[in-house]
């Protein structure tokens, strides 16, 4: 069996305290009962989370969508919102977690990675080193989101697919942002053996949501 | 409410804000929520306009106003009309029967909440999702599966016979109802017409003819590319029957074609590479059940679950579909025969003798002591078949490849006593009643004639009058009809399971 895995990467540093922390928790939750409607999604979806801030955590391992536990993220007080550590670890995990094909059996779909961030990465260093590495991790899609007026879409730009922005960071904005994520994703796991070599094309994304690139 | 007429003239009203949005179209609900009407974002050409309009007008006509078009009619959801607003155009479709939408939904109470959602196909025809995730009164038994499959397979050979393709066939476009074993052809206004209306989409993953994939990365302009028309209809066709009956994709097994880039692989394995999982000769492409889930098991195993387990007429054509037919389209099994390969394997069912068995029914073996492939629980009664002879110039009574087995209560039909009639949309409302029926009384089986006025025991003669009726007993021949057609049965008793093969004499 195939499976299309999916790793999201959210951003739970300090400047996301309060409502915005509870609106991405509620958007998460809604994008697990969307997808768990829809019987493609149902039968090769497996998502991973990472949340970062001044570190990186793999709050959930690559698990099957309906065995994904309910999403409950907290944030520090404060601190830096390390981007170049998650794209590490997340190019860590997609290395030893998504299948190749062998004779043990058939690889997995290319992955999908959504990045939502409302800072810009404090770990420059890091990050500049990783945006390379993410680049050729193999994955299908990389959608970024930049929540709010403090997100850095330049950061984003270079490395993400398709990159949207929120003007702010409120629930509807989230809703309408993670409602793109699973169409994106349900689109993914029908549109599986689309042919050789075609450019994954993404649905459109919400009206309400900007898109950069 | 937005009032308007359609473009053939009559007045319709529809709500001026959309419920929900298709690939294409965004759709809006049509006054007192009978019908829904699906406006496309983008206009379609003079030439989709000229589709549409044949699709609401002539083709509609001469499939849903002709013979059995009642019938017909619930097989689709034909467009009704057309209604031009906004600068774009949009198709008046009706509402789905009310079967065809979750009643009970998912396990433990609906945890996944989709009570009162479409019954998509791919619910029904994954393992996975049929066991795990369904409500067990939503997922029905194997003859619910099996009648979906006889609906499936009339729709597309009544399209056919007009000379239309549908061109996407998945489970994506026809919702089913296992449990009234219903099936509905839905997004119609695709439909291709060979040199007239070129196909507009490749078609559905899983279901994609070979040829299809193996040259979509030609120009569409070249002349080798191969696009959707009736003969990938019958490889998509064949894959669904595949699917509902067995619970596994037909060309989805271990063999790997490209183990670095995933969609490659895939597309060489449901393309130019293309192997039957269950090839005799090859087993190379067999499914390794090391590498499954729990919840599709046994299904996956295809030396537990072979295909012989839909009976050796859908055995054959799967072979049809997927050997000889898979990369040579003209050898593909039409509509028509797999119509009639599952009506008559309808006739070969025996019904689970265990209460909780999830496939309640399943295909005679012809083997003496026949046993469930779903649960494994023995039959353990005796089995009459009857063989069925048809009349052919004159007096000969030669063998129609058609068996029917007999259990208490079954009924005989029209279709069974003359050789004309199929039960089809084309059957005379007259012989649509039961004609006689199959009883067990103190060990011995009856048949009981209610409607047959020419029935005979044709050794002794004697007529066996309607209210009548005659004991079945091994080897005796009863004659059903002597009208043009009229049939024959030979009777056999088999699978008894109180005497040993020896005894028997076999």
């Amino acid at each position: 069996m195939r499976r299309l895995p999916v790793y999201i990467l959210l951003d739970t540093s300090g400047s996301m305290r309060g409502e915005p922390i509870h609106a991405v928790n509620n958007s998460m939750q809604v994008l697990l009962s969307t997808l768990r409607q829809d019987p493609h999604a149902l039968d090769t979806v497996h998502i991973s989370l990472i949340t970062f801030d001044l570190e990186a955590r793999v709050m959930q391992e690559l698990t099957p969508l309906e065995q994904f536990p309910a999403v409950d993220l907290k944030t520090p007080n404060s601190g830096p919102t390390f981007l170049g550590e998650a794209l590490k670890t997340v190019g860590q995990k997609v290395k030893s977690e998504v299948r190749v094909g062998s004779d043990d059996g058939k690889g997995d779909w290319a992955p999908l990675l959504f990045v939502m961030t409302d800072g810009k990465p404090s770990d420059t260093q890091t990050f500049n080193e990783q945006v390379e590495a993410i680049k050729s991790a193999g994955f299908a899609a990389m959608v970024g989101c930049g929540a709010g007026p403090s997100a850095d879409v330049t950061a984003l730009k270079r490395f993400c697919t398709s990159v949207a922005m929120l003007d702010t960071l409120d629930g509807p904005g989230f809703e309408q942002f993670f409602q793109w994520v699973s169409d994106v994703i349900a689109d993914g796991s029908r549109s599986q053996n689309a042919g050789p070599a075609q450019v994954t094309e993404l649905p459109p994304p919400p009206s309400e949501i900007n898109i950069v690139i | 409410m937005i009032r308007t007429t359609t473009l053939d003239g009559s007045d319709i009203a529809f709500e001026p804000k959309h419920f929900a949005q298709g690939g294409m179209k965004n759709v809006h609900w049509v006054e007192g929520r009978r019908a829904v009407i699906g406006f496309y974002r983008n206009k379609p050409d003079p030439q989709g306009m000229e589709r549409l309009q044949a699709i609401v007008g002539a083709h509609r006509k001469s499939i849903l106003e002709g013979a059995g078009g009642d019938t017909l009619a619930k097989l689709f959801r034909w467009p009704e009309a057309l209604v031009a607003w906004n600068n774009t155009i949009g198709v008046v479709v009706p509402v789905f029967d009310g079967q065809f939408f979750f009643e009970y939904g998912s396990f433990d109470n609906d945890r996944l909440r989709i009570k009162g959602r479409e019954k998509e196909g791919k619910w029904f025809a994954s393992a996975h999702n049929r066991t795990t995730f369904l409500d067990g009164r939503e997922a029905g038994d194997w003859l619910g599966y099996l009648k979906i499959c006889i609906r499936l397979a009339r729709a597309v050979r009544r399209m056919h016979a007009s000379g239309l393709a549908h061109s996407d066939l998945s489970y994506k476009n026809v919702l089913v109802d296992p449990i009234t074993g219903d099936a509905c052809i839905i997004d119609i206004d695709g439909l291709v017409v060979p040199d007239k209306f070129p196909p507009e989409v490749v078609g559905t993953p899983d279901f994609v003819a070979p040829e299809v994939v193996a040259t979509q990365h030609l120009e569409i302009t070249d002349g080798r590319r191969k696009l959707p028309s009736m003969q990938t209809d019958l490889h998509a066709l064949a894959v669904l029957i595949y699917m509902y009956l067995t619970l596994r994709h037909p060309l989805k097994g271990r063999k790997i074609h490209d183990p670095e880039d995933s969609a490659k692989d895939d597309a060489l394995s449901m393309g130019k590479q293309a192997l039957f999982i269950e090839h005799p000769g090859d087993a190379s492409n067999r499914i390794n059940t090391e590498h499954v889930r729990d919840s599709e098991l046994p299904w996956a195993d295809t030396d537990k679950m072979p295909m012989t387990l839909c009976g050796p007429l859908i055995a054959d054509l799967f072979q049809k579909a997927f050997i000889d037919g898979l990369h040579d389209p003209a050898k593909r099994p039409r509509a028509d025969d797999w119509e009639r390969a599952l009506v008559y394997t309808a006739d070969m069912l025996l019904p689970c003798q265990n209460a909780q068995c999830t496939g309640k029914w399943f295909v005679f073996d012809n083997s003496h002591d026949p046993t469930c492939p779903f649960c494994h629980t023995a039959y353990g009664q005796d089995v009459p078949i009857l063989n069925l002879y048809s009349a052919r110039s004159g007096e000969s009574f030669r063998p129609d490849s058609y068996r029917v087995t007999v259990y208490d209560g079954i009924g005989l039909y029209a279709w069974h006593a003359n050789r004309f009639k199929s039960p089809n949309e084309r059957l005379a409302a007259a012989d649509r009643a039961r004609l006689g029926y199959f009883r067990k009384h103190e060990g011995k089986w009856h048949l009981v004639n209610e409607g047959l006025p020419h029935m005979k025991d044709v050794k002794t003669d004697a007529p066996i009058a309607i209210g009548g009726s005659t004991l079945l007993e091994d080897g005796a021949q009863i004659l059903l009809d002597a009208q043009n057609g009229g049939r024959l049965i030979h009777v056999q008793l088999a699978g008894d399971p109180k005497k040993t093969p020896r005894e028997r004499g076999d």
